[in-house]
């Protein structure tokens, strides 16, 4: 599990490749690097446990809505997690999700941009050489 | 390439570029197989060649799109964007044309808004800092924030479809106010059953929150080596050289940003089902008189008249602080609004082209609307001098009011630039400076500044931007808006 982020693909946003041997480790690295974004993971607790569910038509439109629904908890809850463990099934139209984080503390969180969507630019989910790869671009 | 790597676009590596003016330049349809319309872009050889070679790129892209009238622009400020370059401009006919959520942006009528005192720099200077950090604490800023303005489902309904009206029938703004904002404060044509449940629950906790970003709060001072048309400002109540204003930067928050996800989705598949194909998957639209073109704007429409009541409520909030700092009425400081535009919007509007007059849609996506003197849209105080036009500048350069020209009627659709473009991704800006050193630099220059992060802060640094200097004057030089003054900053709130 793992992903960097792309310095040079989005130049008043932020953009990262996530890759993985599995898809469910790819959509875990996905939503670290969306966490790493927004704050310094290191000062997030795993205190609460949110479970996520989704349904969609295809694997990258699977991605989408979960890198979504992590957004608009963020906005709507004030909730940032630090850790995922995420199970796609369904040939990849079905996600199960458990995320364990913590309502958003000014203080003691290192907070970082505030991303506010997940755009389409360059977005893609695919299999290469036996890893999971994505490249997602968000908007701050 | 990567699209929006800086490469300089070189003029020469462009062969059927013409240049139409000092300040223009032309891209015919033989450039790209698909174009509809030629491109024109408005920069000096200099804005040119710094060009990212994405804008290009990107404003033939959205010339080939169905329905679009006459020629699809790139403004002074233009850089890469999602879709149609951020600076561009495309007009749609109704019947014909598309409307696309990426000729509008994520953040959904991102604007900028005006406000004068009549309060000197002398007397606020020694106040600056308390003021700034009692505005930080009332206008919440950086990730996740919410507003303090609680309303209720059936109230969001209303900001929805009323924006400001809404705002002054609730005690939320002065009475001056909603007709001195763009469209008098909000847009017709709102529905509120096409807002996800979502966007819907991201919006309704924001009002009144600046958000992050480039999103900004200024306290400002006329200055006074720019003091273009005094006779001009005096319309907009700025009539002295050491007057105090103060400009707001934001826009719908995560609600626009939702409505924009949600719709993307849509028209995504809706493509397929109208036998439509793009070349870059944000420029994902729909015909206009279709169900998923009219529910889009919609939906659209009530996140512009959210953006317009968010603008608003952080303006009461503003007046508070001053009230407080002052020991003043807000109004008793002269605290009215000179103006709100919008900069990320489209709009059905009445233009008069290629010798006949037609209801356009108009997408500005990073431009402003420049509407010339006499126009019926234009509140009565302004008139006769043209729509005031509200410029943006990064954080350190300082920012300019402008009027809107007869000339931007007849050559753009009545549009001019909104800001000054980025240059350098938040990666390298921030591995040029750190945001506590930016902080110190830019207090001695004279420039208190407060941030939601320090991250945050050196990514707006203003080296990664363009001369914003040198934007306006494309503009002025190309006639499509008109210098009045620039403000320079001397207290800022980075969201």
């Amino acid at each position: 599990m793992t992903y960097k982020f792309l310095p040079d693909v989005a130049l008043a946003d932020i953009a990262f490749e996530a890759e993985s041997n599995t898809v469910n480790g790819l959509f875990e690295s996905c939503a670290m690097a969306l966490t790493d974004i927004m704050v310094d993971q290191k000062t997030l607790r795993g205190r609460m446990t949110k479970e996520i569910s989704l349904k969609s038509d295809a694997l990258d439109r699977l991605l989408y809505d979960f890198l979504t629904e992590l957004i608009v908890m963020k906005d709507v809850e004030s909730l940032l997690f630090s850790e995922f463990h995420v199970e796609v099934s369904g040939a990849g139209s079905e996600l199960a999700a458990v995320a364990k984080g913590e309502p958003i503390d000014r203080v003691r969180h290192a907070l970082r941009n505030d991303v506010k969507a997940v755009t389409m630019h360059m977005f893609g989910v695919w299999e290469e050489r036996g890893k999971w790869k994505a490249t997602v671009v968000v908007d701050i | 390439m990567l699209p929006n790597k800086r490469s300089g676009l070189g003029v020469a590596h462009i062969d059927s570029i013409k240049q139409v003016s000092d300040v223009s330049w032309e891209i015919p349809t033989t450039y790209k197989q698909g174009m509809l319309v030629p491109a024109k872009i408005y920069a000096t050889r200099k804005l040119l060649d710094a060009m990212d070679s994405g804008v290009i790129e990107q404003v033939t892209n959205v010339a080939c799109l169905p329905g679009i009238v006459r020629q699809s622009y790139a403004m002074a400020d233009a850089h890469w964007g999602y879709g149609f370059p951020i600076g561009g401009v495309a007009a749609f006919d109704l019947e014909k044309g598309v409307i696309s959520p990426g000729g509008i942006g994520f953040d959904i009528n991102c604007g900028m808004r005006l406000i004068r005192t009549n309060l000197r720099f002398s007397e606020v200077k020694p106040k600056v800092k308390e003021l700034v950090d009692l505005i930080f604490r009332l206008v919440p800023a950086g990730v996740g924030v919410k507003g303090f303005l609680r309303v209720s489902d059936s109230q969001f309904d209303e900001i929805m479809k009323y924006g400001v009206k809404w705002c002054a029938e609730n005690g939320q703004a002065w009475e001056d106010d909603p007709s001195h904002v763009e469209e008098g404060g909000f847009i017709k044509g709102a529905d509120p059953s096409k807002v996800s449940r979502q966007a819907r629950s991201r919006g309704i906790q924001q009002l009144g929150t600046l958000g992050s970003g480039n999103h900004y709060l200024e306290i400002q001072v006329v200055d006074q080596s720019r003091f273009f048309d005094k006779d001009l400002a005096k319309h907009f109540g700025i009539t002295d050289p050491e007057q105090v204003v103060v400009m707001v930067h934001c826009g719908s928050r995560g609600f626009g940003h939702q409505i924009g996800s949600d719709y993307l989705r849509i028209f995504d598949g809706a493509m397929r089902k109208y036998g439509l194909s793009v070349r870059d998957r944000e420029l994902a639209c729909a015909p206009f008189s279709s169900k998923e073109g009219k529910d889009y704007y919609g939906a659209m429409v009530c996140a512009a008249n959210m953006a317009f009541t968010n603008r608003q409520i952080i303006v009461q909030q503003v007046r508070d602080a001053f009230s407080k700092v002052f020991h003043r009425d807000a109004e008793a400081m002269d605290m009215h609004l000179i103006y709100d535009v919008c900069h990320n919007v489209a709009k059905v509007e009445r233009h008069s082209y290629d010798g006949k007059s037609a209801d356009l849609l108009v997408h500005r996506k990073g431009a402003t609307r420049s509407f010339g003197p006499g126009h019926p849209d234009i509140p009565a105080p302004y008139r006769d001098i043209g729509q005031p036009v509200i410029i943006g500048g990064s954080m350190e350069t300082g920012s300019y009011l402008l009027l809107g020209t007869q000339k931007a009627m007849e050559d753009t659709f009545g549009s001019t630039a909104h800001g000054s473009g980025r240059t350098m991704s938040r990666t390298a800006a921030k591995r040029e400076v750190r945001g506590a050193e930016l902080q110190r630099k830019m207090q001695e220059r004279g420039i208190y500044v407060k941030a939601a992060t320090m991250d945050g802060l050196a990514e707006e640094a203003g080296m990664a931007y363009k001369d914003i200097s040198e934007v306006v004057d494309t503009m002025d030089r190309a006639g499509i808006s008109k210098k009045v003054v620039a403000l320079r900053p001397v207290g800022n709130i980075k969201g």
